[in-house]
């Protein structure tokens, strides 16, 4: 055999051989580029994966939820800045609440910083901060025959709509209050509760190899190599044959 | 320590603060309080717009998504409208103002902006395109807004924001 073929036939088994070895690899680059290029079309931004493995690898430190705010319809548990409200977990990061009321046939929850209204079934109707609130920080939420209770530093204000506040004069409020959550109850929700990392970073570092560690984007320069190798091996043993053939 | 090292140390401290309060909150221009003031003299007694099924759906097609909330805030006189709106330009939510009179724009301001690049979009040779805007078919604007290089989602989410501003005002009037 002439050595030609060899090299051919070496070629050929080793661009198959590195090819099918890390086609996953390859495949996993391919579809990680791909998702990032277009990352803002598919709105990579604002999605993030929520599991207490991946947290724990990313070395998110994660703190179990302790208390909830019931009232009669609803339940809130918070913790790493989510809400788990009636069994809904949030996808953004939110404040720690301070309460949560029931007021006509809706529902508020108050933040120092911000009052959250919402419908019965947990839409969201408006969330008022700073120059909607009477006064900030809200230091407590209750509720009274007048409707919502905010009490902050300038005082007790009441409202029915939360468009406008009035001071509140009569002093029979019901004013909102944490109950603990018992070991069972932590361990259910703490999953839902775990904090997120981003899709985007979390498709970058796969791309980059930095998901695996210090070792990762070693791997992945490695995998580069391969496949310029893959390529080359392929170039030749596209062109090589034709050449020959073209010469005689 | 000296007195001189503990007053550079509270000031480093005070400006660390600061620079880190300013980062999470974003740099803000104006507090939308102040911009309705200044617009009405006065700050006059909210207003609310509730977003129906229709308006939701109209709203989601200007904006690309759902809008956030059932209810928008807004303040206004016999003439004049003014909407606070808030829009994610890349990551963070950019807080605008905007005064639609007689179904046009008539002046906008940015009054929050949080994300780390764009903020260009507050310059009045920026803003000034959006003056005397109108909704047209379809619910777009009159005109084309020139893009900022470096800035293009936040000019995106500006004129998304314009026109909001325009169909909840002609929402609000009817």
């Amino acid at each position: 055999m002439s050595p030609r073929l060899l090299l051919l036939r070496l070629l050929r088994r080793w661009h198959a051989r590195i090819g099918f070895a890390a086609m996953l690899f390859f495949l996993m680059l391919a579809v990680t580029g791909l998702a990032l290029n277009h990352g803002q079309a598919l709105g990579l931004d604002g999605r993030a994966v929520h599991a207490g493995w991946l947290a724990r690898w990313y070395g998110i430190k994660t703190e179990p939820p302790r208390r909830a705010f019931r009232s009669e319809h609803h339940v809130l548990i918070a913790a790493n800045g989510r809400w788990l409200l009636d069994g809904r977990a949030s996808g953004q990061t939110l404040p720690e609440p301070l309460g949560l009321i029931e007021f006509a046939d809706n529902f508020a929850v108050a933040s120092e910083t911000a009052l959250y209204l919402f419908r019965e079934d947990g839409e969201l109707i408006e969330k008022l901060e700073r120059g909607a609130l009477p006064g900030a920080p809200v230091q407590a939420i209750g509720s009274s025959v007048r409707g919502i209770v905010l009490r902050t530093a300038s005082g007790v204000f009441t409202s029915a709509d939360a468009l406008s506040w009035r001071l509140l004069t009569q002093r029979s409020v019901l004013w909102s209050a944490p109950a603990e959550l018992s070991a069972a109850q932590r361990q259910a929700c703490e999953e839902a509760l775990t904090p997120g990392v981003s899709v985007q970073q979390l498709l970058l570092d796969l791309h980059s190899g930095r998901f695996a560690g210090r070792y990762g984007p070693v791997f992945v320069d490695l995998l580069a190599v391969l496949l310029a190798v893959v390529s080359l091996t392929g170039a030749w043993l596209f062109l090589v044959p034709r050449l020959h053939r073209g010469r005689h | 320590m000296s007195w001189r090292a503990r007053r550079a140390l509270v000031l480093l401290t005070l400006a660390l603060g600061a620079t880190a309060a300013g980062w999470v909150r974003g740099e803000v221009y104006q507090e939308p309080d102040a911009f309705v003031a200044e617009i009405f003299g006065t700050k006059p007694a909210p207003k609310v717009l509730w977003l129906t099924k229709d308006i939701q759906a109209q709203a989601a097609a200007i904006l690309g998504h759902p809008p956030v909330q059932l209810r928008q805030r807004y303040w206004s006189d016999a003439h004049k409208s003014v909407w606070i709106l808030e829009e994610i330009g890349k990551e963070e939510l950019i807080t605008a103002g905007f005064v639609a009179a007689d179904g046009r724009i008539d002046h906008v301001r940015v009054l929050v902006y949080r994300e780390s690049r764009g903020g260009e979009v507050r310059y009045p040779t920026f803003l000034k395109q959006f003056k005397n805007s109108t909704l047209a078919h379809n619910n777009t604007l009159d005109r084309d807004i020139d893009g900022i290089a470096g800035a293009t989602l936040s000019v995106g989410a500006m004129e998304r924001m314009a026109r909001l501003a325009l169909f909840f005002d002609r929402m609000s009037r009817q």
